[in-house]
């Protein structure tokens, strides 16, 4: 059975609440099992996601039609490599739209490309309304919220329910500052970090260990609600059956 | 034999997206499986004729010979519909032709059908051309395009000037064609073949070509659109026609 690639979007509408962290977790995470990666930074001004990853992650404007058919024409293309988004709020209503303009959902499909947005909450009312729009306007798409301790005190889980309950809502808990000035040195990487552990597990290690662990948990449902849907006979019906 | 049906395609001003919109109208035909052909006036090379080779044919509009190649097989050929792209400047001097042949007494009398699709541009000059053709159309079904595929801005002026226009034309509905993204309509330029054909990924001879699938999710999203204009002035309707009518927004893909 041909296995679907996945296509990650760690989205957010507001600065400064730990995207391109869970983006960098993200991307190491999927390194550690050596399969083709590719990741686009699409923050123009301030591309720190492609400084982390050089022959990696990529910058990207989507502004004009160009940048544009560089992601989404080389994503089609490319269904053989897991892909990595970096959507900060500048470009995040564009991202939608042209996504759901061109279609890019049924040819993505067709492609064994399964789009998943790892939505990144916060207490704005408008955020949780804007999440409930896009899953009902790319119903394609499985959407997991994730919950960063660090940037708001709590999240209304009922505001953003994923498109299943298998899916749990991914949590980044919150780090002291003095750690955290340790994971934000340039350099830093935290697969590396976690095969070092000299003086025994530390807070660090025990904060990386449960995030990968829940990446770990969503790709293992992605995979089951994979298998099942081959087991139905069809692709769609593992979407419809996720919603 | 079903009833013929003539679409006259035209604006007296050049540049506001003629050959566009009867583009348009022949994928809309094909993927209703209407029979239609079309006549390109734009001689000698033909505009229209560059995109829709099979079903084309150029003409001279102003030579009675062509006129008679498109009026009087109008009731023998095996096309439902047969669609003319008027060269800019074209559109009076051809409604006059037609009322002098009697085409227009036989459109009176229910023999044929004609619709007249008018582009407008977004000067006054337009609102005056409406003026002009308003005679000639009394028994036609009569569409006002706007069409936006310039970038135009329309009728900013005094809206009672443009009102006092468009009293005259009761029966006139309004189509709106809105703008394609500019690198999409210019690599179709490229590729010289239908937007349904550049939709489908396809070059002239059939082949799969290498469109972008941005540029192609473009034209798809607004093609759907422009047709989703003909389902509303229910276009097909007009014709007699044995057409399975599924949504011309679900054969072209498009979500809204």
């Amino acid at each position: 059975m041909p296995q679907r690639t996945q296509l990650y979007i760690v989205a957010s509408r507001h600065p400064r609440v730990g995207k391109t962290l869970l983006t960098r977790l993200l991307i190491e995470f999927l390194r550690i099992g050596g399969r083709p990666l590719v990741g686009y930074d699409l923050n123009p001004r301030e591309p720190t996601l492609a400084g982390c990853f050089p022959n990696l992650v990529w910058p990207l404007d989507i502004a004009d039609t160009r940048g544009q058919m560089a992601l989404f024409d080389r994503i089609v293309a490319d269904r053989w490599r897991t892909t990595v988004i970096d959507l900060g709020g500048g470009l995040f209503d564009q991202f939608f739209e042209v996504m759901a303009q061109i279609g890019f959902e049924d040819e993505a499909r067709q492609r064994l490309i399964q789009p998943v947005v790892l939505f990144i909450s916060d207490a704005a009312p408008f955020t949780a309304q804007t999440y409930t729009k896009l899953r009902a306007q790319l119903e394609q798409t499985i959407f997991v919220p994730v919950h960063n301790e660090a940037a708001s005190f709590m999240m209304i889980a009922k505001d953003f329910p994923p498109s299943s309950p298998k899916f749990r809502t991914i949590r980044i808990p919150r780090l002291s500052p003095v750690v955290r000035g340790l994971i934000d040195r340039p350099g830093f990487s935290f697969s590396t970090y976690m095969s070092q552990q000299p003086g025994g597990p530390t807070e660090v290690h025990s904060w990386i260990g449960q995030i990968f662990a829940q990446f770990r948990e969503l790709e293992l449902q992605l995979l089951i609600g994979e298998l099942e849907s081959s087991l139905r006979g069809g692709g769609k019906e593992q979407i419809s059956q996720t919603r | 034999m079903a009833k013929p049906a003539l679409i006259l395609v035209g604006a007296d001003k050049g540049g506001v997206g003629k050959t566009t919109v009867a583009r348009t109208l022949l994928d809309y035909f094909t993927a209703h499986h209407v029979p239609t052909r079309a006549f390109d006036t734009e001689m000698p090379k033909g505009t229209l004729k560059r995109f829709h080779r099979d079903v084309s044919e150029v003409v001279d509009a102003t030579a009675v010979a062509d006129q008679m190649r498109i009026i009087d097989t109008l009731s023998t050929t095996d096309a439902t519909v047969t669609v003319v792209d008027v060269r800019a400047g074209l559109m009076s001097p051809t409604l006059h032709a037609l009322r002098d042949i009697g085409f227009l007494d036989a459109v009176k009398k229910g023999q044929i059908t004609f619709v007249v699709f008018h582009i407008l541009g977004s000067s006054i000059a337009s609102l005056n051309e409406i003026e002009e053709t308003a005679p000639f159309t009394t028994d036609a079904e009569y569409f006002l395009v706007k069409n936006f595929i310039n970038n135009t801005n329309f009728f900013e002026w005094d809206q009672a000037t443009h009102a006092s226009y468009f009293k005259k034309l009761k029966d006139a509905v309004i189509v709106e064609v809105h703008k394609l993204n500019e690198m999409a309509y210019e690599q179709v330029e490229l590729a010289s073949v239908p937007f349904l054909t550049f939709v489908a990924n396809k070059d002239a001879k059939g082949e799969t070509a290498n469109y972008s699938f941005v540029l192609r999710g473009y034209v798809r999203h607004w093609l759907g659109n422009v047709w989703a204009e003909y389902d509303r002035v229910k276009l097909l309707d007009l014709f007699e026609t044995t057409a399975e009518a599924a949504p011309a927004r679900a054969q072209a893909g498009t979500r809204s």
